[in-house]
């Protein structure tokens, strides 16, 4: 059984965005209005993390895109008090979103603040944005979060078993890495020693965050300098 | 494995899925057309005699359309009207252009068929009602069953090659219960991301 994990460059990432509008777009979140933003009700499944250092005009931006990280361990499961959320055997970290009663325990539980709640029914901007068939909409009050693209793997596994084969590598890939210009992620099965995400996840430069909880995050980042 | 010992216990809610549905269907019968269905009842009870599902989840199709003499006298194969069965995930109704390919001109004395060649004359599609359906958040695929899977159709919507009568109740009703009592059957997963999305 494969095990589903993903490596992001910080040293090739520019900081562009394209994989957090490629990730609105795939997975249908809503656009939430400039105020309600404003309040921290944004939604984002891949979310960009900009941190600025130095003094002006010495200031250097740091720009770390952040989806969830389908933990090994993960914290936001154990507390869910209606089995809506759950690790399933291949390692992606599930959200059931009819099952999902709004309780927010496991948004309260996640320490990278991954998951996100639906303060309203999806709103479309016309034109802006079309939803694709491929993934549910969500309702009002229903917590929400990165699946890696679940919606995806469904299709990839159904091809691969007609055909009967195994599923190759780079043919599971998420909105966000198809789409990014740096080619900054890497994604793939980690248990595969062979596979690109294997070797990286073994390079020197490989941090992953808050890494002394023990929760076992399947996304690494590569940077020469750590981030602290 | 808490996790899965709770998941399996969720799905149990489900487990009475085919009963909930008959239930669902008096529910949802309106007093309107309650006492509508007393008044008609002496009709009823001579026409439909050993009908037992008068109810009103019955889809009306806008053409009294026969699988059977399609199939028997047409000589047509499920996948020459529904085209898409093996191929993706969607089985697909046939538009008109599948129908006109024969009834360009009347094959019939059939009042339905009349009814068939007016849509022809318009161009105008039939309005068919659909049936069988799962939700937006989960994922069905005919490709994987009837090719991967190499299930018959009659498993699922019964055996539609006799059907003289539009399809107008499913079989077996599409719940989440029907599904996972098959998958256990046939040893396949039921890890809810498998067909929630
Ligand atoms: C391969 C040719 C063929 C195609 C394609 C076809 N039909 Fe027919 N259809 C026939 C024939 C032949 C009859 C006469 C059958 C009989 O009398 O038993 C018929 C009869 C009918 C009738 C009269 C009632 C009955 O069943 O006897 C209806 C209604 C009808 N067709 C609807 C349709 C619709 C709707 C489509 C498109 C989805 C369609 N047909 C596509 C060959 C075809
Ligand atoms: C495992 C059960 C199963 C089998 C086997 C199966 N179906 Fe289906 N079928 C379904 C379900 C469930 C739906 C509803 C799908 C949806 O809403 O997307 C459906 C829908 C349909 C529809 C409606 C239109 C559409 O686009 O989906 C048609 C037509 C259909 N099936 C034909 C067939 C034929 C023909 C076969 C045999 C080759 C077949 N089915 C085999 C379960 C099955
Ligand atoms: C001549 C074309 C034709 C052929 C051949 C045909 N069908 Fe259909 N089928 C239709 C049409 C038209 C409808 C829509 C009307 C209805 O619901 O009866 C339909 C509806 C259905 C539905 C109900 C779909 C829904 O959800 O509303 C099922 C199931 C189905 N067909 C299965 C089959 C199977 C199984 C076969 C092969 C044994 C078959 N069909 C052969 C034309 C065809
Ligand atoms: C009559 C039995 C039957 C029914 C009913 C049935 N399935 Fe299946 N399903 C199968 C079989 C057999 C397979 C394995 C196919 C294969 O070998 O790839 C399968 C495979 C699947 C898979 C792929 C699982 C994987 O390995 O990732 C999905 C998803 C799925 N079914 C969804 C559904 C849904 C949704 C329904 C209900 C609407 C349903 N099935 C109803 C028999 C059934
Ligand atoms: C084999 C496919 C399949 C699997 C596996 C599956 N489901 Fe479902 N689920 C369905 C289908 C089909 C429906 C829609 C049933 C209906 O419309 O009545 C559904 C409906 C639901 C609903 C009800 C939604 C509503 O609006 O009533 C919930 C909640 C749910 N599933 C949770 C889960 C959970 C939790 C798991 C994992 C333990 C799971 N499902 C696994 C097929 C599946």
């Amino acid at each position: 059984m494969p095990k589903w994990a993903m490596v992001i460059d910080l040293d090739r990432c520019t900081g562009c965005g394209a994989c957090n509008v490629a990730c609105k777009m795939e997975n249908n979140v809503p656009i939430v209005d400039p105020d309600e933003a404003q309040n921290g009700r944004a939604m984002f499944w891949m979310d960009m993390v900009a941190t600025y250092e130095g003094e002006f005009p010495h200031t250097e931006a740091k720009h770390v895109p952040k989806p969830c990280f389908h933990c090994d361990d993960p914290p936001c499961t154990k507390v869910c008090p209606v089995g809506a959320t759950y690790r399933n055997p291949e390692g992606l970290v599930g959200q059931i979103y009819h099952r999902c009663i709004g309780c927010r325990y496991c948004m309260a539980a996640c320490p990278f603040t991954a998951k996100v709640y639906n303060w309203y029914d999806p709103k479309w901007i016309d034109g802006a944005q079309v939803a694709n068939p491929d993934v549910s909409q969500r309702m009002v009050g229903v917590v929400e979060k990165c699946s890696f693209c679940a919606h995806r793997l469904q299709k990839v596994k159904e091809t691969a078993d007609v055909e009967g084969r195994e599923i190759q590598e780079n043919e599971y890939v998420p909105a966000c890495m198809e789409n990014c210009p740096a080619d900054a992620i890497v994604f793939g099965d980690i248990d595969n020693r062979n596979s690109k995400v294997s070797r990286l996840s073994r390079s020197y430069r490989v941090f992953r965050y808050m890494d002394d909880l023990g929760v076992k995050p399947k996304v690494y980042y590569l940077a020469r300098r750590t981030s602290s | 494995m808490p996790i899965f010992a709770k998941c399996r216990r969720n799905s149990g809610l489900n487990n009475h899925g085919f009963l909930r549905y008959r239930s669902s269907m008096t529910l949802s019968s309106s007093p309107s057309k309650r006492s509508f269905l007393c008044r008609s009842a002496v009709l009823l009870l001579a026409m439909m005699v050993g009908c037992a599902l008068t109810s009103d989840d019955r889809k009306i199709q806008p053409i009294v359309y026969s699988h059977k003499s399609h199939i028997e006298n047409a000589g047509l194969t499920c996948t020459d009207c529904h085209s898409s069965v093996q191929t993706l995930a969607a089985a697909s109704i046939p538009n008109l252009e599948v129908c006109r390919n024969c009834h360009s001109e009347s094959l019939s004395e059939s009042p339905e068929e009349a009814k068939l060649l007016k849509y022809v004359a318009k161009a105008a599609e039939v309005p068919w009602e659909r049936v069988y359906k799962v939700p937006d958040h989960v994922y069905f695929s005919h490709r994987r069953h009837v090719v991967a899977g190499r299930l018959e159709c009659e498993v699922c919507h019964g055996n539609v090659q006799q059907f003289t009568m539009p399809v107008s109740l499913p079989e077996i009703p599409v719940t989440m219960e029907n599904c996972m009592s098959c998958h256990r059957k046939h040893n396949v997963t039921n890890d809810c991301l498998s067909c929630h999305r």
